[in-house]
């Protein structure tokens, strides 16, 4: 069981968090087509390695927050708010909302 | 006898690939042992040794096509090629031991009663070639059809198990809603009582349903390829795909460079990372999947039972080991160590089920690699790379695909035509908006 | 025959407690402290079961937990180890897998066909005729291995802990004890863990010095504050940032207790293994380790033979000789392996040992052969922490390669060395793991690391001894003796291909019984190295997983805690006889007896539901607009105070994702309702948007679902009901109109909202009650309202109102592809929105034909209910849609539904074919609108 560092409770065991995904850049829908669209829906890096992803500390403090792991190992070198939370994004840009395929075998 | 030349670009090449080859493929391959009763006696008298089941060679310059992936896919796609379209100049890639990724890995679950008729009709054809599959490779995967059980502990799975069997009548697949009377005839040590939890309201019964030797599956179809003539190299890791003019033209690995037209993802786990020497991306996510068995006691559970409620699936092999499964990881890693909140997980919904089993010893827990894909489904087919195909994005479902994926996935790359039943899983369905339906039942529906 | 000894100095049976037990359908004497075998064996018992392939009699071999032969079954329970487990008084044991008798097996015959039961003979044979294959592997399956479960349900009791170690020391040997006592020392919290019943390890069965080594450690251990022994516990296994999983089985009050401890730092001190010798006849009863030896004798007080062999390579084998010759076992002879002496067989049969061949020809007579080659280091722990241990010829082991930080070893897996050299290691391993864990805890906290922090310990390597490398001798044996592979089968199986380490364990299923390769895996490696000319490193090991030994799926499972959710009204309904429904986590009233009266009350007078499950969230602030335009497909900005609009909500892929109404009851004051099932999905869907895309918008969003008791007051009577009981609302239709919100006192209580809607079809107010009041406003509606004939009513009747009103169901009527144009609300979706969830999808749904679309259905024999999911077809088989939900209709004396048909199929008055679930086919209408009574709404607006 990994520990996973919530920006606002610290290392916690990562039973008390759920995985939202990675961190993709939602386009704009208003000048986005419907193909470009399904790029962001479906498509994803996958790396082996370092990859930043939202999470969502469900049985804690209910905040989303970023984090950096790396895919073989499992560690998490950093985490922090989201990005549109972060005193030099006062714009708002939208990072989280990719909710639409990840999870895994979840049942919907 | 390979035509050297035949192969001008490759699409086109593998198309018209048919004609320069020997039907039956035996140019280059050996005369097959074959395996039998009688054989076992003799060499238990002579103590002589067995042929190997598959032969070693140093990898040639080329290859007219290369799988990459020596799992259950990877050879049966090698198998049809050169046993239905006597393509045998064909080179089987592994970075490990042939069967050392999800083929090895699962828990050798055969069924057909999935949800669409698209599904169904493709995985129904698996379950025809595994039922003959012992006779066709003179090698037996100890297929036991037990029946499979997939149990509803609410209205809507149950809904959703009748709308499974309805699907499969009209398909011409056995699969019928039972009730938990029916359930505890067929498996004494459930609790089918009211007043539990998760009460037991009816289970979707799929007769043809089983489990197999899914290593057996494995070295069948590596012997039965072998013997074609196709090369199997183990130990061989892809660190390259070549692609000149917007065509693939070759693969490097670690143990050479290799030129060739074709190159076929077959790999789980590492799907995304092939792909992306193509650059070709996917629509791919990996999960580790755990599993897990325990010692063996005398037999006492027939069929598989499955319940997507409870995350949990079991049957007991031959052997008396119950092997259970679960669904995949609550999140993405290549890593295979395996958790313990799975097993807690997993022993807590085996004893909901069958209570009686809390002495049962858990002996081993590991870990495969899963893509799963938005809508539950593979995704079989072309790519915008030519001569880049791909047989990726199994989810938790790929062994049970592994005969039909190879027979029609050898098809699409021998002929170009793209067989009626892969039809559904190409990659461009997510950009048209064409997702399969699998994704409103797939739960654990193993 | 007795073979009990006098007294012994390190004996741990208790003389004084003597009792009986009952093996193999026989009583037999046992002392307090026994094991089961060592009470067997001390009655002159060789034999305790049959081994799995060739079932051949087997003996016991290491006398320790991973004892293969000495499996055993205790009551209902299955494959017990009876070398570790202690015999109780009146325990029931017996033999596992034998048939018809231990003595006699018929199974046994299987040893003489063994030439031709090589490994994977069931692959090359049973392959034809097809049909037969049913009948073999039925054949096959009698010879499974393993004890018997019963059917009865357990009733044991399992549990579990969580810890928090500084420094978690696996393994209670010297090594263990000393490295545990210097981390305590050095202020840290120990937890020690031993899989026996005694602190001590090998010095438990040692000499003089050794047992006085032992009492002083034990000394130690119990003088230091801050060290928690737990003994006959494992460490099962290590798992990511020292995730450390312990059973704990010295309780007495449950059967098994699994601790989860997040170590600080694991000390990994598990000792070493004696490993077996490969040659023929090595399985043979009589045939055992040095170290059963000598277990046997220091720690029973049995002898183990009456007249013994010992192939010695060790100090291990020289002691036991010593140890067997002044038990009086006559020491027929002691093959020295230093000395270039070897074993090259045994010869003897069903009762066991016969006699010895030695490799200079000579054959000694004896009952008894103890062997001494070698160890093997249990490296599973390790494994387990990203370590792949590599192999060290001059110690003929394996060893660590590269540990983690927070993993240390000492003792015998670290090397070797003399007792006082293994204790000074393990000192100073304890005290820098000790170090290393404060290191981790002031991380841990946020903390800086300290100036003054102390050095890392400089621990000295112990130095490694020269081990024979002796695996097998010149002739073939049993390698895995729980699986029954021999040395041949792994050579043959190289031969035929199977020519890695990993393809021969699968093809032979070599290491993968019981003991999961800690008696075998070197010897297997070994072999494999031998035939393909490999070194024994470049042949590797397999992968040791988890658990370490095997769990139970009781102390796996613990307590099984399943939370469940009830109304406050539940006491009430419990009281009515409802029928529970099991609805997610809620446990709902599914009816009170009769749904159809319950549905017609409604329609006649008036009736109340129990909806508290409805996910409810109080939304606060100037930016609830814009949220409720982003996650709604429909408009919200204009939604003015006192008003409730009905949304749906779609994910970023325009499938139905959840529906509900909300209301605004201020100007910055919004409640949304959602499904009771996507209410936790919602709730985070929205903390989503808010927190990573929409930090800036000032909206309070507090999820209120259990605040408020939800009821729904349904029925052309609910007005008149209500009036009696309301304060503050002024419900007359003029004053409180359909689709309305107002807020007042119900049944005297404040803090109430209501809002009419009309899910049912009937006039309704749907009234949120402070949750501590709600039993109390119900049960007041049922009082005042007994004259007006109130009713109560469930699931079911919902269900059916519902559908005669033509609503659909997210989840039931909808798919995991479903979007809200193939459901009818097309026209809810505003596109000229700047910005919602899903939108381009939305846009390309709203353009595209040929998708299946939800529509009223009748079946024309209005007597039959077709079961929801029966598929409406086409010609043969093709399948143009289905029934999603179906009920027989009280109020039209009719059956009703709603499906999904193809697109040509959707003009009211087409007729379509049902299929039923018996294969009947029977038409049905599509109807004009979804709703089937009342279609204009003029009831639910009255």
């Amino acid at each position: 069981m990994i520990l996973l560092p919530c920006p606002y409770c610290g290392p916690r065991n990562v039973s008390e968090f759920r995985y939202v995904g990675e961190v993709s850049e939602r386009p704009d829908p208003n000048e986005t087509g419907v193909e470009e669209w399904r790029t962001f829906l479906y498509t994803r890096n996958n790396p082996v390695g370092w990859t930043t992803e939202t999470w969502f500390h469900s049985a804690g403090c209910r905040q989303h927050l970023i984090a950096e792991r790396h895919t073989m190992t499992n560690e998490v070198r950093a985490s922090r708010l989201p990005e549109a939370q972060l005193p030099e994004g006062q714009e708002e840009r939208a990072t989280g909302g990719n909710v639409a395929g990840d999870g895994g075998g979840a049942i919907y | 006898m390979r035509a050297p030349g035949a192969i001008k670009s490759a699409l086109g090449a593998v198309m018209s690939s048919v004609g320069p080859y020997d039907r039956n493929g035996s140019t280059n391959g050996h005369k097959p042992y074959r395996y039998s009763a009688f054989d076992l006696l003799r060499h238990g008298f002579s103590q002589a040794d067995w042929p190997r089941a598959w032969r070693r060679h140093d990898p040639k310059s080329s290859y007219d096509v290369v799988v990459v992936g020596g799992g259950v896919h990877g050879l049966a796609t090698a198998y049809y090629l050169a046993k239905n379209h006597g393509i045998t100049n064909v080179a089987v890639l592994d970075k490990g031991y042939i069967g050392s990724g999800g083929s090895g890995r699962n828990t050798a679950i055969i069924r057909s009663n999935y949800l669409t008729p698209e599904g169904i009709r493709f995985y129904d054809r698996s379950v025809k070639l595994y039922e003959t599959l012992s006779a066709d490779l003179n090698y037996n995967a100890m297929f036991a059809q037990r029946g499979h059980l997939t149990l509803a502990h609410n209205d809507s799975s149950l809904r959703t198990m009748r709308w499974r069997a309805e699907v499969n009548k009209l398909e011409g697949v056995d699969s019928e809603v039972i009730g938990p009377d029916e359930i505890k005839k067929l498996v004494p040590f459930m609790d089918t009582s009211e007043d539990v939890r998760y009460p037991i309201l009816g289970a979707l019964y799929h007769p043809p349903g089983g489990i197999i030797r899914h290593d057996a599956v494995v070295w069948g179809y590596a012997r039965g390829a072998d013997a074609l003539g196709v090369h199997i190299h183990q130990n061989t890791e892809v660190t390259g795909i070549d692609v000149t003019g917007g065509k693939v033209s070759g693969v490097r690995t670690k143990r050479g460079d290799i030129a060739t037209p074709v190159v076929v993802n077959c790999t789980a786990g590492w799907s995304t990372l092939i792909s992306d020497m193509v650059g070709v991306k996917m629509p791919v996510s990996t999960f580790p999947l755990q599993a897990a068995v325990t010692e063996p006691v005398r037999p006492f559970l027939n069929p598989v039972i499955v319940s997507g409620t409870l995350h949990v699936y079991v049957s007991q092999t031959d052997r008396g080991e119950l092997v259970f499964g679960a669904s995949v990881d609550p999140f993405t890693s290549y890593s295979m160590r395996g958790s313990l909140e799975f097993t807690e997980g997993l022993a807590g919904h085996v004893l909901e089920l069958m209570p009686s089993l809390a002495k049962m010893r858990l002996l081993r827990q590991w870990s495969g690699l899963c893509d799963m894909t938005p809508d539950f489904s593979p995704i079989m087919g072309v790519t915008p790379v030519a001569g880049f195909f791909v047989d990726v994005g199994w989810g938790t479902y790929g062994f049970k695909a592994g005969p039909v994926s190879g027979e029609t996935m050898a098809a699409l790359i021998a002929t170009g035509k793209m067989p009626d039943l892969i039809a559904p899983f190409s990659l461009d369905r997510f950009a048209s908006g064409s997702l399969m339906g699998e994704k409103g039942a797939a739960a654990v529906g193993h | 025959m007795s073979m009990r000894l006098d007294h012994r100095p390190g004996e741990v049976i208790d003389r004084q407690r003597e009792f009986t037990f009952t093996w193999n359908g026989e009583e037999y004497p046992a002392y307090g402290g026994d094991t089961i075998i060592s009470a067997l064996a001390a009655c002159g018992e060789r034999i305790f079961s049959r081994s799995f392939k060739y079932h051949r009699p087997r003996g016991l071999l290491t006398a320790s937990f991973l004892d293969p032969g000495c499996m055993v079954q205790v009551d209902d329970e299955p494959n017990v180890r009876g070398a570790h487990r202690r015999v109780e008084p009146g325990m029931v044991v017996s033999p596992q897998g034998v048939w018809p008798s231990l003595e006699y097996d018929v199974k046994s015959a299987n040893g003489a066909f063994g030439r031709f039961l090589s490994a994977g003979f069931y692959y090359k044979t049973f392959i034809k005729p097809r049909r037969l294959w049913p009948v073999y592997r039925r054949m096959l399956r009698r010879f499974s291995a393993g004890g018997t479960v019963s059917a009865s349900p357990a009733q044991d009791y399992f549990d579990k802990r969580y810890a928090h170690p500084d420094v978690l020391v696996a393994g209670g040997g010297p090594a263990g004890m000393a490295a545990a006592v210097a981390a305590a020392r050095a202020g840290a919290q120990v937890l020690l863990v031993e899989e026996e019943y005694e602190l001590g390890g090998y010095l438990r069965w040692g000499d003089e010095a050794e047992l006085a080594a032992l009492r002083a450690l034990r000394e130690e251990v119990a003088s230091s504050p801050g060290i928690e022994v737990m003994p006959n516990s494992v460490v099962e296994g290590r798992y990511d940032d020292n995730w450390v999983a312990v059973m704990q089985r010295d309780l007495s009050h449950v059967e098994e207790r699994l601790v989860k401890a997040r170590a600080k730092t694991l000390v990994v001190a598990p000792g070493l293994i004696e490993r077996p010798y490969v040659f023929e006849g090595n399985d043979t009863p009589g045939v055992i380790l040095s170290t059963a030896a000598r277990r046997l004798i220091n720690l029973y007080a049995v002898k183990p033979g009456e007249r013994a062999v010992v192939f010695s390579a060790n100090e291990s084998g020289d002691a036991a000789a010593e140890d067997l010759a002044r038990s009086g076992v006559e020491v027929a002879r002691v093959v020295d392996a230093r000395r270039g002496g070897d074993i090259v067989r045994v010869k003897g049969g069903g009762k066991g040992v016969r006699a010895v061949e030695c490799s200079d020809g000579a054959e000694i007579e004896c009952d008894l052969l103890v062997t001494a080659v070698g160890w093997t280091a249990p490296t599973s722990l390790i494994n387990m922490a990203g370590d792949r241990p590599v192999y060290n010829e001059r110690a003929a082991r394996f060893f660590s390669s590269h540990l983690p930080d927070d993993v240390l070893t000492c003792g015998g897996i670290a090397g070797d060395g003399t007792l006082e050299e293994l204790i000074e290691h393990a000192r100073a391993t304890g005290g820098e793991a000790a170090r290393r864990a404060a290191k981790t805890a002031r991380r841990l906290r946020g903390g800086i690391p300290l100036e003054s922090e102390a050095p890392p310990a400089e621990i000295s390597e112990l130095p490694l001894y020269e081990h024979p490398a002796l695996f097998r001798g010149k002739t073939h044996g049993i390698v895995d003796y729980s699986e029954d592979v021999t040395s041949k089968d792994l050579v043959t199986a190289e031969k035929e291909g199977y020519d890695s380490i990993e393809l021969v364990k699968r093809y032979t299923t070599v290491t993968m019984g019981p003991a999961q390769g800690k008696l075998e895996s070197v010897n297997a490696v070994a072999i494999m190295a031998e035939t393909t000319g490999r070194t024994i490193e470049e042949t590797g090991t397999t992968v040791w997983r988890p658990p370490y030994s095997p769990v139970t799926l009781g102390a796996l499972a613990g307590r099984i805690f399943e939370p469940v959710r009830y109304s406050p009204m539940q006491p009430w309904h419990e009281i009515r006889g409802a029928k529970p429904l099991v609805a997610g986590a809620w446990i709902r009233p599914d009816h009170y007896g009769d749904p159809a009266s319950e549905v017609l009350n409604v329609r006649e007078n008036v009736g109340i539901i129990d909806v508290t499950p409805l996910g409810k969230f109080d939304l606060r602030g100037p930016d609830v607009p814009k949220l409720l335009n982003h996650l709604y497909v429909n408009r919200w900005d204009n939604l003015e105070e006192g008003r409730v609009r009905y949304g749906v909500m779609c994910l970023e892929d325009g499938v139905v994702f959840d529906d509900g109404v909300t209301g605004r009851l201020g100007p910055e004051w919004y409640v949304m309702t959602t499904t009771s099932s996507g209410a936790a999905g919602v709730g985070e869907w929205i903390d989503n948007w808010l927190q990573t895309a929409h930090p800036g918008w000032r909206i309070h969003v507090t999820p209120v679902t259990t605040a408020y008791a939800s009821i729904n007051v349904a029925g052309p009577k609910s007005r008149e009901l209500l009036l009696r009981l309301t304060e503050g609302v002024d419900l007359s239709p003029d004053a409180f109109p359909y689709m309305r919100v107002r807020e007042g006192r119900v049944a005297g209580v404040e803090g109430c909202f209501m809002w009419r809607l009309g899910f049912t079809g009937e006039l309704s107010y749907e009234v949120h009650v402070p949750a501590a009041y709600g039993l109390h406003v119900w049960e007041t509606l049922m009082q005042r309202g007994a004259d007006l004939g109130v009713g109560p009513f469930g699931v079911e009747a919902q269900r059916i109102l519902r559908l005669e009103k033509g609503h659909f169901i997210v989840g039931q009527d909808t798919d995991g592809l479903t979007g809200p144009y193939d459901v009818g609300l097309g026209r809810m979706v505003k596109l000229d929105k700047d910005d919602f969830t899903g939108k381009p999808e939305l846009a390309w749904q709203s353009e595209i034909n040929g998708r299946l679309q939800l529509v009223g259905l009748q079946p024309h024999d209005g007597s039959l209910v077709p079961p929801e999911a029966s598929q409406i077809v086409e010609g043969e088989s093709e399948i143009v849609g289905r029934i999603t939900s179906s009920r027989m209709s009280p109020t039209l004396g009719r059956s009703i539904c709603l499906g999904f048909v193809a697109e040509h199929l959707t003009t009211p008055g087409t007729k379509v074919v049902v299929q039923l679930p018996g294969g009947e086919r029977v038409p049905a209408s599509v109807t004009p609108h979804h709703a089937h009574y009342d279609p204009e709404g003029t009831r639910q607006r009255g």
